[in-house]
């Protein structure tokens, strides 16, 4: 059997194995409890009673929940009870107890369902243990795991944190993740990052000049409220930790509004981060609301003002919080300036390449000004100043929508400002002047109408930079650099920048002004020595060309002539080339062909002529040598005689040839002359000579040989076998002999003999003859030409063009070379060589500046005095 | 959705849709005793909120179930999801409320709301009393905290009397399961949300049912309620406890019945 192998059993174990069931019941070691369906208690034992303190009459008829703590009441509706209801059973669910005095005895319970044989619930019948210590060991457990997850979510956050913030390249991001991180993080209401302001400026005691650089979940109120405090506030954190302030009396006596603010939107307490660089300097502060969160909905769990009280892992999450936004902060604004500088070298670089290039002055100021916009700018403008005074400035804005305002601006307000605005200040002061946060009081000030106003609030102009062009310490113009709220205040370097960039400018202009002057003036000299059109001559078919040098600014000392001579017969031709492409070269030119139109009257044959110039070419004290070709041809018969001053011979093209006369070059005039020696032919009927200046024969990549070689085949190609056009002939031999390029002037003279000249009346009196000779006769031929350089010399306009190369090109020279053109065309006019001579070099000393003076007083003096007339004076 | 939500459609097609929604604590299987018999006559959908049953944890979002606005937003998907229009929502519990947010949110979707034990806030607040304090909540989720076992480990069959053997079959799976961290955070969204500005704005007929002794529930919430919803029918049960639909299907079903006759 097999209870005689087992233990030997003590005596009287039967009777109790065999005990009365009923006391099993009501002393087991566990709690019983019967319930109805709807958990109300029908029976119960002596242990649960014994255990709660209760009497079995007071749970009778009390349902499970009733006896239980209010969290166990939830959770026994809510799932134990479904439970039950769906599986029929429950096992080791932990409850708390509610004993008669109050106290909670922790439990675990246990729990099947007795149903009918329709499934229908009878009966519950549960077991009920005491778990006390199991539950207290539980919730160790919980806490521990509850305080490692904590310390886990902390980690992760910091983790994800500094990633993020390795991740972000600028201060506004960097302000994103703090604020939102640390919003969710703490589960605060809000969250908003406040950085000192780095642009130094005066500040109330106590008091730190702050931006708001970020914020998240603030209502617009509570965030006003705050940016209030926060000048203040950025104070107090300077030497503090973390602080977590509740709303309460201290906080409602400093700040009143702000505690309204915060009671209003639900908030309970304001925390307070500062956010420092690694080296403990004070960059901001990092504020928090905490309270009901705006977003979820959900009402808080704590009760009204209880989180004010920070916990030690959380204050020193955010306290790191701090010191990581800091730092990431230094690296990215080290990160960005040094973005920001390699932004203004390149930007200066590629100013300073514009300003090199020579350019068109109005398309260079375009150009810049859409430079500056494309970099260190949102607007620039840049003004002219002229003798006249400020021209209409050049505009641009970055942003193609607002460029219309700035067009604006500039066609209907700026012309109207007056002293009090920084672009005139800082042309009247000569000093650079920065507007530091333009606010409205300033545009108020600025504004000389409502809609000027308007349209510069439109325009958000956050900063202005307005820098004079200054040479000598005069002002030349103006440039003003305007930031918009999209990019904030500027910063020292952008200042140094816009410097760095007028003083560019200023130079630039400068030279350029100063070689405008010597160009524009030496081209209308120039234009108005020219002879105008060749007269028409009968039984010769003519056409003249002068073209200067291609660079606008090349003048030379080309010319050409063309003089039907006294007796009518015969007519003078000349061409020549003064040593030179400047002012000196024009004006020894006008004098040469001067003085060839005054000899020409008792001295017209060639030979002569050119024995006669080197005779007398000491006493015109002339300052630089030329060479020149003169001839006079008998239209009626073809009579042609040349000479030559070291000039290139002219070319005749007849009969589908071209061949260069074999004239002896003979002397440039101004060297030490010999007896020239006269060529003399015939023009045959049909044929064409054409007379030329090195100019169209010479390049810069091609030896002069090659050149002619050149123009002789294409003047023989172009020629055919009849009579040429000598206008067709000119353009084709310009077009095929001349770039767009050209390096030198060209004067160009062709002319054909008609067929039946012969015919012509060997004594006809020739329409215009001499003396018509001063082609400047009319009276007041300097003052048009020196009007015409005031006003394209002092405008600085579409004309105007950089070329410092050319100016570099300049032969060093103490004087300038406008003094003996003045003196030379003065004594032309009648003046008294010596008094133009002293005025101008007055005048054209200081050049630059006083050019609108200068030439002004030479047009003066030219009104008031008539060719060969008295002074009026 | 219908994989996200654990979307089960009974009843013959074309019928009037009724939806329903369980509450916190449990999931669609509470419905077991009172869908059937409107699968008769009606397109019955049940469901699962995300985070229990047989819904798809992975499509757990803290963000978007943090508030009864994500859970209302997934009812609104189901609608959409089957074509359901004019839709009886039978909501048990915070369901109640999210089938008000739902109707809110599609009202074109929606024919009449049936709440079961409902509350628009459960904690007391001046002049108005939800049966909790913020104690009471925070002990709740102490007690969700003590019975992790209850969501993450399946029950072990246990106790299951030889006489039932239908019990035992049911045993095999186990309801009502949830993540521990969904519970806690689905706790907080239901035990401290605060739906009452909504009321007002119910446009359907709505029916109140309000339990007997409901501890979660108190009849001065229900009360609240129907006075709070224009035009709302308000039925006393006799049922005691929450969750009617499990202890008193036959009554629970009648009341509706006879509410969605009148409707």
């Amino acid at each position: 059997m097999a209870h005689d192998e087992g233990p030997a059993r003590p005596e009287g174990l039967a009777r109790l194995l065999e005990e009365d069931p009923a006391d099993l019941y009501e002393n087991a070691p566990c709690g019983y409890l019967s319930m109805l369906p709807d958990a109300h208690v029908v029976k119960v034992n002596g242990t649960f009673c014994a255990w709660t303190g209760r009497r079995p009459e007071d749970v009778l008829g009390l349902r499970l929940p009733d006896l239980l703590s209010a969290g166990g009441r939830v959770f026994f509706e809510t799932h134990l009870a479904p439970l039950l209801r769906l599986q029929g059973a429950v096992r080791e669910v932990a409850l708390d107890v509610v004993r008669a005095d109050g106290s909670v005895l922790p439990c675990l319970l246990n729990a099947v369902e007795v149903r009918d044989a329709e499934g229908r619930p009878l009966l519950v019948r549960a077991t009920v243990f005491e778990a006390s210590s199991r539950r207290r060991y539980e919730r160790a457990l919980l806490a521990a795991q509850q305080a490692a997850t904590d310390a886990e979510v902390r980690a992760r956050t910091m983790h994800q944190v500094v990633s993020e913030l390795a991740a972000a390249r600028s201060a506004e991001q960097v302000a994103d993740v703090v604020v939102r991180r640390a919003r969710r993080a703490l589960e605060a209401g809000g969250a908003a990052l406040w950085l000192v302001d780095r642009v130094p400026g005066a500040r109330p005691e106590g008091t730190v000049p702050v931006d708001l650089a970020a914020s998240d979940g603030l209502s617009p109120e509570l965030l006003a409220q705050l940016a209030t405090a926060a000048p203040a506030g950025a104070e107090l954190v300077r030497t503090g930790g973390v602080r977590a302030a509740p709303v309460g009396p201290e906080l409602r006596q400093r700040w009143p509004g702000l505690a309204g603010a915060m009671a209003e939107a639900g908030q309970e307490a304001l925390v307070v981060v500062p956010v420092s660089a690694a080296d403990d300097r004070h960059l901001g502060a990092l504020v928090l609301v905490l309270g009901v969160t705006d977003d979820s909905e959900l009402i808080s769990l704590a009760e009204p003002g209880t989180r004010g009280a920070l916990s030690p892992a959380d204050a020193e999450l955010l306290a790191t919080l701090g010191r990581q936004a800091g730092q990431a902060l230094e690296r990215v604004r080290l990160h960005e300036e040094t973005v920001r500088q390699a932004a203004r070298s390149a930007f200066l670089l590629d100013a300073a390449r514009l300003l090199a290039a020579a350019g068109e002055v109005g398309e260079t100021l375009e150009r810049l000004a859409e430079l500056a916009v494309a970099g260190p700018a949102d607007i620039c403008v840049i003004d002219l100043l002229t003798e006249r005074g400020l021209t209409a400035p050049v505009v641009a804005h970055a942003d193609p929508a607002r460029r219309h305002l700035v067009e604006q601006l500039r066609d209907e307000h700026l012309p109207h400002r007056d002293g009090s605005h920084p672009s005139v200040r800082a042309m009247v002061e000569r000093r650079t002047i920065w507007a530091r946060g333009v606010d409205e009081a300033m545009l108020v000030r600025i504004s000389t109408s409502p809609e000027h106003l308007a349209v510069s609030r439109a325009l958000q102009l956050a900063d202005l930079i307005c820098v004079p062009l200054l040479v000598d310490n005069r002002p030349l113009g103006v440039i003003s650099l305007g930031a918009d709220a999209r990019r904030g205040r500027f910063t020292e370097a952008d200042v140094d920048t816009a410097e760095q960039l007028a003083l560019q400018m200023s130079q630039g202009m400068d030279v350029a002004q100063r070689f405008e002057l010597e160009s524009r003036t030496s081209h209308a000299l120039q234009g108005s020595l020219l002879p105008p059109e060749p007269p028409a001559v009968p039984g010769l078919a003519l056409a003249v060309r002068y073209l200067p040098g291609s660079r606008g600014a090349d003048v030379g000392g080309d010319f050409y002539d063309v003089v039907p001579l006294p007796g009518g017969d015969r007519v003078g031709l000349a061409v020549g080339d003064v040593v030179g492409h400047d002012v000196t070269a024009a004006a020894t030119m006008g004098q040469l062909r001067s003085v060839h139109r005054a000899l020409l009257v008792d001295c017209p044959d060639p030979g002569p002529l050119v024995e006669r110039l080197h005779g007398s070419w000491p006493l015109l004290d002339l300052p630089r040598m030329a060479t020149a070709l003169f001839a006079t041809l008998r239209p009626a018969t073809g009579e042609l005689r040349i000479a030559s001053a070291g000039h290139l011979p002219p070319l005749l093209v007849h009969g589908g040839r071209a061949e260069y006369l074999p004239v002896a070059p003979g002397r440039v005039l101004g060297a030490p002359p010999v007896p020239p020696r006269e060529w003399s032919g015939r023009l045959p009927e049909g044929a064409t000579l054409v007379l030329f200046t090195d100019g169209l024969v010479e390049s810069r990549t091609a030896d002069l040989d090659a050149g002619l070689d050149r123009l002789r085949a294409v003047a023989a190609d172009a020629a055919g076998e009849g009579p040429a056009d000598p206008d067709a002939l000119c353009d084709r031999l310009l077009a095929a002999l001349t770039g767009s390029r050209r390096a030198d002037d060209v004067a160009l003279l062709v002319l054909t003999r008609l067929p039946g000249a012969d015919a012509l009346p060997q004594t006809a009196a020739a329409p215009h003859a001499l003396p018509h000779a001063l082609p400047h006769a009319r009276p007041h031929a300097l003052a048009d030409a020196l009007d015409g350089a005031a006003g394209d010399v002092t405008v600085s306009g579409d004309a105007m063009r950089w070329s410092p190369e050319r100016t570099e090109e300049r032969p060093p020279s103490s004087g300038f070379p406008g003094v003996d053109v003045a003196a030379g065309l003065g004594s032309f006019l009648g003046l008294d060589p010596a008094a133009v001579r002293r005025l101008v070099s007055g005048a054209l000393t200081r050049l630059s500046g006083a050019v609108g003076d200068a030439v002004g007083e030479l047009r003066q003096l030219a009104r008031d005095v008539r060719p060969g007339g008295d002074e009026d004076r | 959705m219908i994989t996200r939500n654990c979307v089960h459609v009974s009843g013959p097609a074309g019928a009037r849709p009724m939806l329903f929604a369980h509450g916190f604590g449990c999931d669609q299987s509470m419905w077991r005793a009172v869908a059937p018999d409107f699968a008769v006559d009606h397109r019955v959908v049940t469901f699962d909120h995300v985070g229990s049953g047989g819904s798809d944890l992975a499509a757990y979002d803290p963000e978007r179930y943090g508030s009864l606005r994500g859970y209302a937003a997934d009812v609104v998907d189901i609608c959409r999801d089957l074509d359901l229009t004019d839709v009886v929502f039978v909501g048990h519990s915070v369901s109640a409320m999210i089938g008000v947010l739902a109707a809110q949110a599609a009202p074109e979707r929606f024919g009449a709301l049936v709440m079961v034990g409902p509350s628009p806030r459960y904690v007391d607040d001046e002049g108005y009393t939800g049966g909790f304090t913020r104690a009471d909540v925070a002990a709740l989720l102490d007690s969700l905290d003590a019975n992790p076992q209850q969501w993450s480990a399946v029950l072990a069959p246990v106790v299951a009397g030889p006489g039932n053997p239908g019990v035992a079959t049911e045993l095999a799976q186990s309801f009502c399961r949830t993540d521990p961290a969904v519970a806690r955070q689905f706790a907080r969204v239901t035990f401290l949300s605060d739906n009452r500005d909504d009321l007002p704005r119910v446009r359907v007929p709505t029916l109140v049912l309000q339990c007997t002794q409901d501890a979660i529930a108190p009849e001065v919430v229900g009360r609240y309620v129907h006075e709070h919803v224009p035009g709302s029918v308000f039925r006393q049960l006799a049922a005691t406890g929450h969750c009617p639909h499990l202890s008193a299907p036959e009554e629970t079903t009648a009341a509706i019945r006879a509410f969605l006759a009148g409707t």
